[in-house]
Order: structure tokens, then sequence, then C-alpha cells
């Protein structure tokens, strides 16, 4: 009898030897995730798109009653304001068919000048619309998580708003794919003061307001200035709209972005069929603050 | 011995409930509101119910669903994956050591044992991340966010207090 008692305390404690030993091993497994972040970004990746795989549907399904309560609320809204748009729709399409008459002889003398300089141009752009199916929970990182099926969409690929480029595609775990905002600390866009054709780098801060940094000079820019990619570092193209010059103090150049990040539900992967390599540009932010 | 097989069973997947229910929330918590003042009002539902859960039923939701919670908000915030694990699983030490003093005592305390609980974490996180990313990150959309939390608190508490009492026992029942 005494001797059973003296082995259950005996498994009783080696349970709880067991439990502060897996305690442990879960701590530094944590404090091993955070190494890896910083230093191997094929392995956390790979968990990425496990996770992202498996609780994905489960998010979706969790998300669909909200989704449609939200979907029935924008229904009414729309409906109450069809009148107004309607006008604002009807304006904007004289003014639209002026400009197409406009375009449509610039294509014309375009094609011509093409010619004559012999110029090739560059790959017509294809591109798919994707749905946002989540946010980011965090106040510390700007991104969303996008359907996108089973699209061939691939790291690196261009991300735009209705008119302006609103990131770039992190992680694709199929049928999600992680879309970095240009607001995140973890973006870097090379781009070019259409105006004047300074360049620089967009710098995410996690602010709404992203910065301008690497620029040559600052006297160049003012405020309202539009601010297009560069092309430099071969991920983007050059010429995509971003934003405009927002406040300008000293050194620091804020840019104020074209489209609202915060009401973007649907959005458009563009592949321009350039290597969307990110770590071209990476290599490209690095060569630059080297050089400084 | 079927039977017990079968208990056993049911028993486990009672108590994988409360992270259940964390899950659920979090993943809910990460709808797109395409609103930007409500963006920044968005509480960190992930800490409110792994406080509430570990602090009322921490026999079922201790350190390895705290890790899971953790990973599963790193992934989809694409925060440096393990700084959400670390500060979930200290979250869950903490209140380990602050049951003895808490677990009888009113909501009241309760709650503002969670405000003051919630503020330090959250200094904590954006200091993991400072030191992660080497630059101070901007703290001011955080303030915001805090005062959601500690406000959504009772919200969320009530919510895992029904949950607790429609499918929880009351008394502790091991595995």
């Amino acid at each position: 009898m005494v001797r059973q008692k003296v082995l259950l305390i005996k498994v009783g404690e080696l349970k709880d030897l067991f439990r502060k030993l897996f305690v442990v091993i879960l701590f530094l497994t944590a404090f091993l995730f955070i190494m890896l972040s910083r230093f191997d970004s094929v392995a956390i990746e790979a968990l990425n798109k496990v996770v992202i795989k498996v609780t994905g549907p489960v998010m979706q399904v969790v998300e669909l009653p909200a989704r449609v309560i939200h979907h029935v609320w924008t229904y009414f809204y729309d409906i109450s304001h069809i009148y107004a748009e309607n006008q604002l729709l009807r304006d904007e399409n004289k003014q639209m068919m002026i400009l197409q008459n406009k375009v449509r002889t610039l294509e014309v003398e375009n094609q011509l000048l093409s010619r004559l300089l012999n110029y090739v141009p560059p790959a017509e752009a294809s591109f798919m619309s994707a749905q946002v199916v989540a946010e980011s929970g965090d106040k510390f990182t700007h991104l969303l998580l996008i359907y996108v099926g089973n699209e061939a969409v691939k790291k690196g690929q261009i991300v735009m708003g209705d008119e302006s480029v609103i990131g770039r595609i992190d992680t694709v775990s199929p049928p999600y794919a992680k879309v970095i905002l240009i607001t995140d600390i973890n973006s870097k866009i090379p781009v070019v003061v259409e105006r004047t054709r300074v360049r620089g780098i967009l710098s995410g801060n996690n602010k709404d307001l992203p910065q301008l940094i690497f620029m040559r000079s600052t006297t160049d820019v003012q405020e309202g200035d539009i601010v297009v990619t560069s092309g430099v570092g071969g991920m983007f193209p050059a010429g995509l709209p971003i934003g405009f010059i927002g406040s300008i103090n000293g050194n620091r150049v804020e840019v104020e972005p074209m489209a609202d990040l915060s009401r973007v539900e649907y959005v458009r992967i563009v592949d321009y069929g350039l290597a969307p390599d990110a770590e071209l540009s990476v290599d490209f932010v690095e060569s630059e603050q080297n050089a400084r | 011995m079927r039977d017990n097989w079968r208990e056993n069973l049911k028993l486990f997947a009672v108590h994988r409930i409360p992270l259940i229910a964390t899950l659920m929330m979090v993943f809910l918590f990460f709808m797109p509101i395409n609103s930007v003042q409500i963006n920044y009002f968005r509480p960190v539902v992930g800490i409110i119910c792994v406080y509430y859960w570990s602090l009322t039923r921490g026999y079922i939701f201790g350190f390895f669903s705290a890790f899971l919670v953790g990973l599963i908000i790193d992934i989809y915030s694409s925060l440096p994956v393990g700084v959400n694990v670390m500060i979930m699983m200290l979250l869950v030490w903490t209140t380990d050591w602050l049951r003895k003093y808490f677990s009888m005592s009113s909501f009241g305390v309760n709650w503002l044992a969670f405000a003051i609980i919630c503020t330090a974490f959250l200094l904590l996180k954006w200091a993991f991340l400072s030191l992660y990313f080497h630059h101070l990150l901007p703290l001011a959309g955080s303030g915001l966010g805090l005062l959601s939390t500690v406000m959504f608190y009772p919200l969320i508490a009530y919510i895992n207090a029904l949950i607790a009492r429609k499918f929880l026992p009351q008394e502790r029942i091991d595995e």
C-alpha cells in the first residue's frame, strides 16, 4: 500500500516535469521562429503556406454571416445613392467621350512615330481580379489576404486598386495570397517624381503616408507632384501611378497614396511579363543604401 | 473499456472548445471592414480571449493553445512569426501567476487588471517589433486599438462566458 503511494507521487512529479519541459520547448520554438523570420524566409514561407492553406477556408466560413450583412447594407446604401451617382456618371461619361477621341488620335500618332524610330513596345499587361478576404488585424502591419483561386499568381507581382499601385504579392499559398501594402514597413518600391524625374524609394513606415527616401534632392519636388514607379530593379514596370507628394519637411517627403487603402474590396493583380523577382528590387534598394 | 475511451474522446473535444472559440473570434476580427475609422478601433481580440480563458479555465487553455493562437495571428498579420506566439505565451504565464489573486475577484477588478496587462503587453509587442526592425515603430495608432481592446473586453468575455456555461463542465475533469 505504502509502495503504491510512493509510485503515484513519482508519476505525478514526472508528469509535472514533462509539462514544464514542454513549456520550455514551446518558448524555445517561439524564439526559433523569430530567428527564422529574420534569417531564413524559406522555412517561414513554407510554414505560412501550410497554415493559410489549412485555416483559410475556415476563416471564409466564419466571416460569411458578417459578409452577407455587409453586402445587404452596401446594397441598400447604393440604392439610396443611385440617382446622384447616375448624374455623376453621365457627366463623367461626356468627359470620357472627349478623352477617348483624343486618345484615339494620340494612339495613331504614337504608332506612326514608333514605326519611324523602330521602337519595340513593352509587353501588354494582363490582369486578374481578386477579392479581399481579410485585412491585417494588427496595428503594426499593413496587408491584405486575397482569394486568387488556382490562378498562376507569383510572388512580387504588382497589385493595383482602381487606378494605382497599392502593393505587391508577398506570399502565395493557393487559393490565397498575401499582399503587402505600400504603407507596410516591409514595402520598398523604386519610384520617380513624374514632373522632375527625381528618383527615390517609396518606403512604407506603418503610417498612412509612406515616405520617399534616398532622394538625390528634395528641391525639385513640390506638394501635389505625381509619384510613379521608376521600373528600376525590374520588379515593377515604369510609369504606374502610386500617389501624390503630400508634404515636404526638409528631407522628409511623404507621399499620399492615390487609392484609399482602407477601402479596398477588390484588387487587380497585374502581370507585365516581367521577371517578378522580389530579390531584384531588394538588391536595388540595398545598392542605393550602400551608395549613400 | 470502450465507454471509457469514448468518454475520454468527448472530454478531449470539449476541452478544445476555448481554443476553437478563440480562433473563430480571431478570424472574425480579421474581416475587411472598409472603413479607416473602424480600422483604427479594431480590437486585438486574441489577447482578450487568451487572457479570459487562461484566467478562468487555465487547466484547458494553457501554453500550447496560446502558442497556436499566436501563430495564427502572426501569420495572418504578416508579423515576424514568433512575436505574437511569445506574447501570448507570456500572457498565459502572467495570468497563471495572477490567478491566485484574481480568480475570485469581481468582474470590475478583472477588467481593470486586463486593462493594465493589455497595455503592458501591447508595449512589449511594440518593443519586440521595434527591436526586430531596428526602428522605433509608430505607437500613435496603437493607442486607439488599445482603447477599443479594453472597451471590447466585457462583450468578448460575456460571449466566452456563455460558451463556457453552455459547453464546458463546471468542475475540473482531467482527461
